[in-house]
């Protein structure tokens, strides 16, 4: 899926934020999963054996957002996948289907260990959704 | 939801900063008056040097705002080495009333227990100089360090597994064999905290730890081999068994994925339940509930047992170091743990008749001489602190002290603190540079990654000297021993 969005590393003291932009919530939070596959890999993997279904509801979407990315973190560790490919079936401010695409990278890169709600807060402008997010690395 | 509802709109206000006044030789204040939602006041410890670092970032900030919490008592405080968290500031230390008060994921953080132990040796470093690098190769194939790298050997059965989070230290001891009674004498709160229930830490937290006992996990994790190049304390020195050039060995890491699950898993569900106990908070990340809550005793509960977890992951990696230097240096060559401290935990604790859920994030303890529970050999002592610098810098060895409790606690700094990002250190010398400097002081070193030297240069870090010196003339511990690497395995 083609978001037209973005996502870049951003300076934190300590550890990394991620910056996001997408046209549509979907697209945000693809963005924030290839995101977290950039950070975590080298490389994209090669091969996308490891599919997964994931099913998360959450107090509100920067809630959401959050429990995203801990369970690509969760998958990333117990399967030592990396996941940068995603269908999403629903989105909705508070709860999420989706299924993720992943593969063994060649090369680590850096050790994420968790997602924060340190000074996060997704917002809605003419453009789409923006957001930034504290990952724990 | 609308995020409002999770902390309170204030007027716009000034700079923590802007409040901040030096009261002391080397503390500062910001007063309760600074902010209305202030219960209490915000200490720092710092000198001039470092209050200035300090206040380049959020931390005094977010310091204030742990201030605001339901049950707060007497000041908060933070330490020399103090920098920017999540919620909670790292480097911060406060207490809550366990009746009246809140306990906050936030005031732990997620490397539940993370925390450092100190091994001493029987051997001067001078004598086995030459076996360095084969110690330290064999200790770097015993243990997996780096992210994800899990355990060679079979993760651990969830029985044992349960008991590991329930039991701690004592376990892995008298069980798995993997260490004597003296370690369980020397490790703080003898290596197991009360209240813990594996039945509070969630099948994800499980899993994600059942592979990574016993290993060090990347980021700042690291394993040094040190040699002792100053005692401070000679009498105290020689009581404990430390001495000038004496070989040592310093462990700094923590609860792995397991503790980081617990965190997640707890801020996630009091931030969800904040609203029923009419709780608001300026900093989501402070998500809280009472201590005497369900949620609150179920945190407590998973932080306990990730926590043991913690204490364990040490316990395994002294094993395979004592195991790797016999291979080495032969059957004699033995290492007796001086302490282990942690340095993330919540830990319910009596200060003038109160009890009080005493917070401690990226803060040790630091008892004096007149705490109970202190091993037999710190009698009269104080409990030893450990302070890692660096890599490539000196560590040091403290010792608690009874006027502490009034000051900050009991609390100490547990480290150098961050003052850069990582981007900025990589940017600021390469990785290899970093390796090659640190060979050229004679460092052996094992890290597979360039990249991740970089991020943990020691440019990267506030000036460990420094912050011991303030923690020293602040009264919170006194300087006991320093050590400087001769050997890093490194995350």
């Amino acid at each position: 899926m083609q978001t037209n969005g973005y996502q870049g590393l951003e300076e934190h003291v300590g550890e990394v934020r991620l910056g996001l932009r997408a046209p549509s919530l979907a697209g945000l939070f693809e963005e924030a999963g290839v995101g977290l596959a950039r950070l975590l890999a080298e490389e994209p993997p090669e091969r996308h054996d490891e599919r997964v279904s994931i099913e998360l509801s959450a107090a509100d979407v920067d809630a959401l957002l959050v429990a995203w990315l801990d369970e690509l973190i969760f998958r990333t560790e117990t399967t030592g996948c990396v996941f940068d490919r995603f269908e999403f079936r629903r989105i909705a401010p508070a709860a999420l289907e989706a299924t993720a695409l992943g593969g063994e990278p060649e090369t680590w890169r850096t050790a994420v260990k968790a997602a924060t709600f340190h000074g996060l807060r997704i917002e809605e402008g003419p453009h789409g959704y923006s957001a930034s997010v504290v990952l724990d690395v | 939801m609308d995020p409002t509802e999770h902390s309170q709109v204030l007027p716009h206000r000034p700079p923590a900063r802007e409040g901040l006044s030096r009261v002391g030789d080397v503390v500062y204040e910001i007063p309760r008056s600074w902010r209305p939602d202030m219960r209490v006041p915000a200490r720092v410890y710092a000198d001039a040097v470092l209050i200035e670092q300090i206040q380049r970032d959020r931390s005094l900030e977010q310091l204030a705002n742990v201030a605001t919490l339901p049950g707060v008592v007497d000041a908060v405080y933070g330490m020399p080495d103090m920098h920017e968290g999540y919620g909670f500031p790292v480097g911060g230390v406060a207490a809550t009333d366990v009746e009246e008060g809140v306990i906050s994921p936030g005031g732990i953080g997620f490397d539940i227990n993370c925390g450092v132990r100190l091994l001493l040796s029987d051997l001067d470093h001078a004598s086995v100089a030459e076996h360095i690098e084969r110690v330290v190769h064999e200790i770097s194939r015993a243990i997996p360090s780096g992210y994800g790298r899990s355990s060679r050997r079979p993760p651990l059965a969830y029985d044992e597994l349960e008991q590991v989070l329930a039991r701690g230290v004592p376990y892995v001891v008298r069980e798995l064999g993997w260490g004597t009674e003296d370690d369980v004498d020397s490790t703080e709160s003898n290596g197991c905290l009360p209240g813990a229930s594996s039945s509070a830490v969630s099948q994800r937290a499980l899993l994600r730890g059942a592979s990574q006992l016993g290993t060090l996990g990347g980021g700042n994790h690291f394993l040094e081999l040190q040699v002792v190049d100053h005692v401070y304390e000679p009498e105290a020195a020689r009581q404990l068994g430390i001495r000038k050039g004496q070989l040592v060995v310093l462990i700094h890491t923590g609860s792995r994925g397991l503790g980081h699950q617990v965190c997640s898993d707890y801020v996630r569900t009091m931030d969800a339940t904040m609203s029923r106990h009419h709780l608001t908070v300026p900093d989501r990340q402070l998500a809280c509930a009472p201590f005497a809550s369900p949620e609150g005793r179920r945190y407590f509960s998973a932080m306990a047992a990730a926590a043991n977890f913690g204490f364990c992951n040490r316990q395994r990696i002294t094993h395979q170091v004592r195991e790797a230097f016999a291979r080495v240096l032969g059957p004699n060559a033995t290492l007796r743990l001086l302490y282990d401290v942690a340095h993330n935990t919540a830990k319910v604790e009596r200060f003038d008749d109160r009890l009080l859920c005493v917070h401690r994030k990226g803060a040790t303890r630091a008892h004096g001489p007149s705490a109970e529970g202190l091993p037999r050999a710190c009698h009269g002592l104080g409990q030893p602190v450990m302070i890692p610098g660096s890599m490539g810098t000196a560590s040091y060895a403290l010792l608690g002290t009874d006027e502490s409790a009034g000051l900050s606690f009991s609390s100490a700094c547990h480290g150098a603190g961050r003052a850069m990002s990582r981007g900025a250190a990589k940017r600021a010398v390469p990785g290899h540079e970093v390796r090659h400097q640190l060979q050229s002081q004679g460092i052996v070193v094992r890290c597979v990654s360039n990249k991740e030297l970089a991020e943990e240069a020691p440019l990267a870090y506030k000036d460990v000297e420094r912050v011991v010196d303030v923690v020293h003339r602040a009264g919170l511990a006194k300087k006991l021993a320093r050590m400087r690497p001769v050997g890093v395995v490194k995350g």
